[in-house]
């Protein structure tokens, strides 16, 4: 805008005008011996916070997943960061909290665990309370070529989609059973028993030389002895096929009796404090060395305490059996929490895809002196082809698993009930489900 | 009157400036302060309101988590869940849970409703609430957007049938385990409640509007003080600005609008805005005591500055004015009146200076009568000499006749002495002769002396210098001569000798008489050459008894006021006698000549 002699004429004086009332005003605050402070604006942090709760291993004091969620907050440091709340719980007080979280609506931005639970993991994707994820992953191939196929295969619904962020491989998602080799040598026992008999029979051998065999529990999902019944089922074509379906119809029928029958049989070999107790108590009697055997997956390699890494062993379950579910392992995103958390849990979902697939990389092309003797095991296990028999976990219904179970199993064991009675609480179980469905 | 009049010119002028100066410095001043002292105190009392604001919504924020908290412990509650399964919940469980939540932690419940997923209503035995009364109400809609949140919400009671506004507390009841649909629990909340957040501040209450508002811009609760005027007691435009504030927390902090300053928390979790609206009058009043106090601080510094700077003037102007009236009243009379001042200051020394001034004044009035006096004196005896020099000279030509006739050699050598000395002395009335004739007249003198003391002394004469062309003041040599005639040779009667030496030395003539008599007195000799030092007017005082010294006084004082300062005459003991030396600059030597008209 052209401007005329005048205006700029005016403007001067307005200029005079001004910086001499800014004289005025500088001289009236130095005289009045004043002087105040600017607050400079404070930048806000624009990283973005990912609420997690993950837990504190109560034996040895381990943080699980610490190494993820550091390598995570160290990458998208300024951007993300993984805030985890780490509490000490069994697994099951987690998976419980889960539920307690969800109907208040405090569910964390990431959730773990989910798959164990069947029927709240239905419900929260009928709700829509957690994130589909197949448009992160099949949009990503990166992450999509992390992944063994089988492992994505056995985390799409029944409609392909993905709920949970999957692990790469299944190779450290296998249960098996920890057998502690001072103990089987008191015994006379030198290796792990390759059949059903032999096992039995090592169960003998070991109870007559005055070790108990089994750290067993009945609370929870009863976990440890779900874990040898199934596998023990699935030794025949028809309880291989009854391990394969999902919310059985029915447990009267041989395969459910014969894993009631099985589990009876087991708590002859467990402590006596096996009764009403949940997994933690089976750990603790296994690594005191009150217990010559425990059943537990890849994941509790971490968990043995140092002293104990040279006498535990790991081996399949006999008949060269692992239980496995890779799905179990999946992490959920919640989804009232906003895109930008969002996407950062879906980054921390893919980073531990990652890392677990470097861990495969690592542990597969490692020599046995790096490892301790069970992890070795286990990769030799893993490597001669077992036959992987689904997790109960994922197959059966909540109700089941994480009421009956822990009541009808003690009664079980102590012969309050025969294992037909058993196996007719258990379908009593799958009505009082799909009445709840 | 009329001199304190004229004397008060510099007093006037100092106030003038002082009082503009101070003028200036405190209108500076209680502007800078005013201006900082009110946004400061407008600052620090809206920081008072805006800290109570936010106590306020702090205690909203925690009364909405201890609804949260508490509204959970119900969701989990096993009868509750029971009540969300199929099977349900038995008839004796359920008046035990209609029970329960008369009893669950939460203060200011006015009624509740729980109503699961099969339509069973869970209330108060007197309330009397159908499944269809909670359709009816419309609340669930409160509920809706949130899985299962907890929400408060502002609405006309049409649950339990009050039909008055309350605040209300709902909450989706969700299953633990499975996708049933989910149970709804509504708390109707007393007007205490609400109460319990504005109440925190008692003391803004009495000061300030308070309320609280919900996002719709529906009023839940106002309170003012008595004395409010309508246009304080939250008027409409703070309904508007409030609806128009985004954010959470402080979201306003003490903004100034129309009448007023709003402060405003908003809780992001219950929907509700705390607020609190200062009028103008308040923030005021709380200026007025501080702007009072600085006035009357002002006043009094304005009071101080002036007495002040009137005694410091006066003080100042006083000597001042004693001076002026000294010097005004001076008549070149009276020398007594001296001026006695004690200031501690430089007025002092010009007090000092004058009292000096004066002394000098009078000394040289004194002097000036006495040269006159003198000089009328010598003129007066010039006159007398010039008159009488023939018939001096025929009587002397006559004496000289006579002795030739008696054939008197000594009385003829004698009056041809004479008469050569006279002829210099008295010739030709100028004071400054080459040195060829003062030789002559000293040497006509020497000759006298040397008939009137008969082998007393010779003399020799050493002129290094051109004597015929060289000026000097005239009978400067001859007193010297007779110095050393008189007491130079006071103890002998013979063998005594008088060197005249005359020659130039380091820039000065140099004119110097030594006798190989008696010494000169140590005492005599310093005091002779400390006369160097003295002012010509003091010189004459230094031999006060008048019976020695004449002819040393003489030559000073005239050597002085003929060549100046740097003229000198002084005397030197020696083992064997004494040399007196008189020393000319040559540089005032030949000025002096120059003004005499006489060349080089």
């Amino acid at each position: 805008m052209k401007r005329t002699g005048k205006e700029n004429k005016k403007e001067l004086y307005a200029g005079k005008g001004v910086r001499a009332s800014a004289a005025i005003l500088l001289l009236a605050l130095m005289a009045a011996g004043c002087s105040k402070q600017t607050e400079q604006p404070v930048e806000s942090s624009k990283e973005v916070s990912i609420p997690i709760i993950l837990t504190v291993d109560s034996s040895t004091g381990i943080r699980n997943e610490e190494k993820l969620i550091n390598t995570f907050n160290r990458l998208y440091d300024g951007k993300w960061q993984a805030d985890v709340e780490w509490i000490m719980e069994t697994e099951e007080e987690y998976r419980q909290n889960l539920k307690r979280q969800n109907v208040t609506d405090t569910l964390p931005a990431v959730i773990t665990d989910l798959r164990m639970l069947p029927s709240f993991y239905q419900m929260v994707i009928q709700d829509g309370r957690i994130e589909e994820l197949s448009k992160y992953i099949e949009e990503d191939e990166e992450w999509k070529d992390m992944i063994e196929p089988s492992v994505l295969e056995s985390y799409k619904e029944d409609d392909g989609s993905i709920y949970l962020g999957p692990i790469s491989t299944a190779a450290f998602a296998c249960s098996g059973i920890f057998w502690n080799e001072e103990l089987f040598s008191q015994a006379g026992i030198e290796k792990f028993p390759e059949t059903w008999e032999e096992f039995w029979d090592c169960c003998e051998r070991l109870e007559s030389a005055g070790i108990t065999p089994l750290a067993l529990h009945t609370e929870g999902t009863a976990w440890a002895p779900m874990l040898i019944a199934t596998a023990e089922a699935a030794s025949t074509q028809e309880g291989r096929d009854f391990m394969q379906q999902f919310y059985p119809e029915s447990y009267q029928n041989a395969s459910g009796l014969r894993i009631a029958e099985t589990l009876q049989k087991l708590f002859q070999y467990t402590t006596e404090d096996a009764m009403y107790t949940d997994f933690d108590i089976s750990y603790e009697n296994f690594f005191s060395g009150q217990a010559a055997m425990i059943p537990n997956g890849y994941w509790m390699m971490d968990q043995i305490p140092e002293e104990w890494q040279d006498k535990v062993r790991f081996a399949a379950f006999p008949e060269n059996k692992l239980i496995s579910s890779p799905e179990t392992f999946g992490w959920a995103i919640v989804s009232d929490y906003s895109e930008e958390v969002k996407e950062g849990a879906a980054a921390l979902l893919k980073l531990r895809t990652k890392l677990n697939m470097e861990q495969r990389e690592e542990l597969f092309t490692g020599t046995s002196e790096e490892m301790i003797p069970a992890q070795a095991d286990y990769i030799e296990v893993y490597k001669h082809n077992p036959e992987l028999v689904p997790n109960y976990q994922v197959k059966w219904n909540s109700i089941l698993q994480e009421e009956t179970l822990g009541e009808i199993l003690p009664d079980l064991a102590s012969g309050k009930i025969t294992p037909e009675e058993f196996t007719k609480k258990e379908d009593e179980s799958i009505q009082q489900f799909l009445e709840e469905q | 009157m009329k001199h304190y009049k004229k004397g008060s010119g510099i007093q006037r002028r100092y106030l003038k400036y002082t009082a503009a100066l101070l003028g200036a410095a405190l209108l500076l001043s209680s502007v800078g302060v005013a201006f900082s002292v009110r946004s400061t105190l407008t600052r620090s009392i809206v920081d008072k309101y805006e800290f109570m604001t936010e106590r306020m919504g702090i205690t909203l924020e925690n009364m909405f988590r201890k609804s949260d908290e508490t509204t959970a412990e119900c969701i989990l509650y096993d009868d509750v869940q029971q009540s969300l399964r199929k099977s349900g919940l038995e008839e004796v469980n359920k008046n035990a849970l209609s029970k329960y939540f008369a009893y669950i932690d939460l203060d200011h419940v006015a009624d509740y409703c729980y109503v699961d997923n099969k339509g069973n209503v869970y209330s108060r035995s007197y309330s009397n609430v159908s499944y269809d009364d909670v359709k009816k109400s419309g609340f669930q809609k409160y509920l809706e957007g949130d899985y299962s949140r907890t929400k408060w919400f502002w609405a006309k009671d049409s649950l339990f049938g009050t039909d008055n506004y309350a605040l209300f507390i709902g909450r989706y009841v969700r299953s633990l385990d499975y996708a049933h649909e989910p149970g709804m629990m509504f708390f109707k909340m007393e007007e205490g409640f609400l109460n319990e957040i504005t109440g925190i501040s008692p003391e803004l209450e009495e000061e300030a509007s308070v309320g609280i508002i919900d996002e719709a811009g529906q009023l839940c609760l106002s309170a003012a003080p008595d004395d409010f005027g309508e246009k304080e007691n939250v008027p409409d435009y703070i309904i508007e600005r409030l609806a128009e504030v985004q954010g959470e927390g402080m979201v306003l902090e003490g903004e100034k609008i129309k009448g007023g300053v709003l402060s405003v928390y908003h809780d992001t979790d219950s929907g509700l805005s705390v607020f609190s609206f200062v009028p103008n009058r308040i923030l005021n009043q709380g200026l007025i005591p501080v702007f009072v106090v600085l006035g009357t601080i002002y006043l009094v510094v304005i009071a101080v500055a002036v007495i002040l700077s009137i005694y410091f003037s006066r003080r100042f102007t006083r000597p001042i004015q004693t001076i002026k009236e000294a010097m005004t009243e001076f008549d070149g009379q009276n020398f007594d009146k001296t001026i006695e001042l004690h200031t501690n200051t430089e007025l002092d020394e010009i007090g000092r200076s004058y009292n000096k001034m004066l002394g000098n004044i009078n000394r040289l009035l004194d002097e000036i009568k006495e040269q006159e006096r003198e000089l009328r004196t010598t003129e007066l005896n010039m006159l007398i000499s010039q008159i009488n020099p023939h018939f001096l000279y025929n009587t002397l030509d006559t004496i000289y006749m006579l002795a030739r006739i008696n054939k008197e050699e000594t009385t003829m050598r004698m009056i041809q002495a004479l008469s050569k000395y006279l002829r210099l002395s008295l010739s030709k009335g100028n004071d400054i002769v080459t040195v060829e004739d003062e030789l002559e007249n000293v040497k006509s003198y020497m000759e006298i002396q040397q008939i009137r003391n008969q082998d007393l002394f010779s003399y020799e004469i050493d002129c290094q210098v051109d004597a015929a062309n060289t000026h000097v003041l005239k009978l400067i040599l001859q007193p010297l001569v007779e110095n050393a005639v008189k007491y130079g040779f006071q103890d002998i009667f013979s063998g005594g000798r008088i060197v005249i030496r005359i020659r130039r030395e380091e820039g000065a003539l140099c004119l110097s008489v030594s006798n190989n008599g008696t010494p000169i007195e140590q005492s005599m000799m310093e005091k002779i050459n400390e006369m160097n030092h003295l002012p010509v007017t003091e010189l004459k005082n230094c031999f006060p008894d008048k019976k020695r010294g004449y002819g040393v006084v003489n030559i000073l004082t005239r050597l002085r006021l003929k060549y100046g300062c740097g003229a000198a005459f002084y005397c030197q003991a020696e083992q064997n006698g004494t040399t007196c030396t008189i020393k000319i600059p040559e540089e005032a030597r030949e000025k002096s000549n120059e003004k005499n008209g006489e060349r080089k």
